[in-house]
């Protein structure tokens, strides 16, 4: 897990039921400035968006990041999306099983983050927004397959892409009764338990990035545990493909 | 060691592997996520895509609830568990343990199934019913003959085992016999499709109603006559009509001749074959080649012939014959959607030759990484495990059981899955 993921989280996080109040100017209400790094906030204004095409700035801080995607640069667009989309991909690829779903859902969380980046109250926590951005995004993606394999009889579709899973077979083999096992977990047990096992955050991490308690996040993280064992004793075949690898790492 | 103690290490095991799974993006795939990142805001995507996406779905919900029931029995049959089947009622005799039939009186047997199937066994069959379950009912007949009428439906299926023979059914109405002294299966089938899979016929020969089917093991055999055999335009599948005309009265010319000859007659050469084919006159077809010769009829022929050609070499064992169709199918063909066909039936040609199973193996890869889920996938999947327990041992061929069981847990290797995968 990067330790600079959640530097800055505590404050971006608001308390649960309270409404975060909006520090940053609307992007809408912003004029394009070219040099957002040179001030300290944008300057309100009802001048109509205008996009400016500009090479990405690397060497920028989140948080002048943060204030140039308030404020609605061209650069700032492209700015985060290179410094942020290969985390969110990541992270989305090992929820959902797919290279192509975790793409789409990273554009997703992008709209999303320009939508919502007014309301950071700590430009220097971007990255914490945006990973937060991205579970709630993944919640909705989960919560939307499980109704939609709900109303159209069907089970989930979790399969790992062949594409991007190991070439070893094995793993391969493991990866898709992972995602099969995953696709019978509730949304928010899933997520808890991607969030643990696959990005090896703290209950700490994942309640904050979650907006949930503590608590909570012990009690899904070991129902989650209880079902997946369980679901693997019940699978021979899978409980020896586990039990070969873990022989073969001992080895 | 408890079940926790068990089960973390397992866990640990599976993140470590879900861990490694997944690679940061390639700098082409940033920059194609960035071009349709743009191109959604350009396009200003300003619901969330959440809501976006419920408000159809909302609406299926609508019309599903005003017509669900009509759209539950219609749309989601497989939704749907199907009942269990299960004997209602038996004639002639009585059901034993593990399913043995034991015949009473000398009249033969019948039995009736709850959703209207129904079996006949003429008097002294001996079989049993190995399974009665939702997913159907298989029938091993130790000798004699019994008459099935099937109830059609998808949902299940119904396989007859006859000797060394499994008869694959939907639903149809046909008879089989297996006489094991003689080594003789015959299927008569009056109605439906049937597929019987053994030795000579190799993989799935599928019958068409009025066709009667006899394999002689002995006299390794095989014929497949017709209902009124004088009337072979009745099993002939049907070429379109504008595009065929009348077969010369010779019926002589082969297609390659018949190639050279002009163009209308290719598809009547086809018919011919097919015909040929229908009614177990593969000689007919061999020689036709012989006479042209081989290597210009190889050179000449369409897909359609080539094929014909290699089931009648394979269902005379002429197996360099069928391998050389097969080969020249692939190479002049490679695109046709009958492609990877060919490559599968090769493998079974390749199976058959001396020092060819490491061949065969190859085929059977080759066929499964082009058609996954293709017509052949089972059979592949299932020679491909045979073939790796001879060449590499049960222990490598011990994964290929695995996902075969996963893949298809009633298909027709199944039984030899399990024995590898008990045996570890």
């Amino acid at each position: 897990m990067n330790p600079q993921l959640f530097q800055g989280l505590a404050p971006m996080v608001p308390a649960r039921g309270a409404k975060p109040e909006p520090v940053l100017p609307s992007r809408r209400d912003c004029t394009v400035d070219p040099h957002p790094w040179g001030r300290s906030m944008p300057q309100p204004s009802r001048a109509p968006l205008a996009l400016v095409v500009s090479p990405p700035r690397r060497g920028v801080t989140d948080g002048e990041l943060a204030l140039a995607l308030a404020a609605g640069d061209d650069w700032a667009i492209a700015e985060a999306w290179q410094r942020f989309a290969p985390m969110v991909m990541s992270t989305a690829e090992r929820a959902l099983g797919s290279k192509s779903d975790a793409e789409d859902l990273a554009q997703e969380v992008f709209l999303r983050l320009f939508r919502k980046v007014q309301t950071l109250r700590d430009p220097a926590s971007l990255r914490s927004f945006v990973y937060s951005v991205a579970v709630r995004t993944l919640k909705s993606e989960l919560r939307y397959r499980r109704l939609k394999a709900w109303l159209t009889f069907r089970g989930p579709e979790s399969l790992p892409d062949s594409s991007h899973t190991s070439p070893d077979l094995e793993a391969r083999d493991l990866l898709q009764r992972l995602y099969a096992l995953l696709d019978r977990l509730s949304p928010r047990d899933r997520l808890v338990f991607t969030l643990r096992r696959a990005e090896s955050m703290t209950v700490e991490e994942i309640a904050a990035t979650m907006g949930i308690s503590v608590s909570t996040v012990k009690r899904s993280l070991a129902h989650g545990n209880a079902r997946v064992s369980h679901w693997i004793a019940g699978e021979p075949a899978l409980a020896e493909l586990l039990d070969r690898g873990l022989e073969r790492r001992r080895e | 060691m408890t079940a926790s103690e068990r089960s973390e290490p397992r866990l640990a095991h599976l993140s470590e592997v879900w861990r490694a799974s997944v690679k940061p993006p390639h700098p082409a795939e940033l920059e194609r996520g960035l071009a349709g990142l743009r191109l959604r805001l350009s396009a200003g995507a300003a619901r969330p895509r959440f809501v976006r996406r419920m408000l159809p779905l909302a609406a299926a919900v609508v019309v599903a609830l005003t017509l669900a029931p009509l759209l539950v029995s219609r749309f989601f049959p497989g939704s749907r568990t199907p009942a269990p089947v299960e004997v209602a009622h038996v004639a002639g005799g009585k059901i034993l343990e593990a399913g043995y039939l034991a015949e009473v009186g000398g009249k033969g047997m019948e039995l009736s199934f709850n959703e209207g199937s129904r079996f006949s066994l003429t008097p002294g069959t001996r079989g049993r019913l190995r399974t009665v379950s939702a997913e159907g009912v298989r029938l091993a007949l130790d000798r004699g003959a019994a008459s099935l009428r099937i109830t059609p439906n998808h949902e299940r299926h119904w396989w007859v085992e006859a000797g060394p023979f499994v008869v694959s059914v939907t639903g149809t109405d046909f008879t089989v016999k297996w006489d094991p002294a003689s080594e003789e299966l015959a299927v008569k089938l009056r109605q439906g499709r049937v597929a019987v899979s053994g030795p000579i016929v190799g993989d799935e020969l599928v019958l068409r109603p009025g066709q009667n089917l006899t394999v002689n093991l002995t006299k390794r055999e095989t014929v497949i006559s017709e209902e009124g055999a004088d009337q072979p335009s009745v099993a002939a599948p049907a070429e379109p009509a504008a595009s065929a005309p009348a077969a010369p009265a010779t019926g002589a010319a082969t297609p390659a001749a018949a190639s050279a000859a002009g163009a209308p007659s290719a598809a009547s050469g086809v018919r011919r074959w097919r015909e040929a084919l229908a009614s177990g006159q593969w000689d007919r077809i061999l020689a036709d080649v012989e006479r042209d010769g081989v290597e210009a009829s190889l050179r000449t022929l369409s897909s359609d012939e080539l094929f014909a050609l290699a089931d009648a070499a394979r269902y005379r064992r002429r197996t360099d014959l069928a391998r050389s169709a097969l080969l020249a199918q692939r190479e002049r063909f490679p695109n046709s959607s009958r492609a990877p066909d060919a490559v599968f039936l090769l493998g079974r040609v390749e199976e058959l030759r001396a020092e060819g199973k490491p061949r065969a193996l190859q085929r059977y890869d080759e066929y499964l990484a082009r058609a996954p889920n293709g017509t052949y996938a089972a059979e592949a999947l299932g020679r491909r495990m045979i073939l790796v327990k001879e060449l590499e041992g049960p222990e490598s061929a011990r994964r290929i059981a695995v996902e075969y069981l996963r893949r298809f847990p009633q298909g027709s290797y199944a039984e030899a899955a399990h024995t590898l995968e008990r045996a570890h």
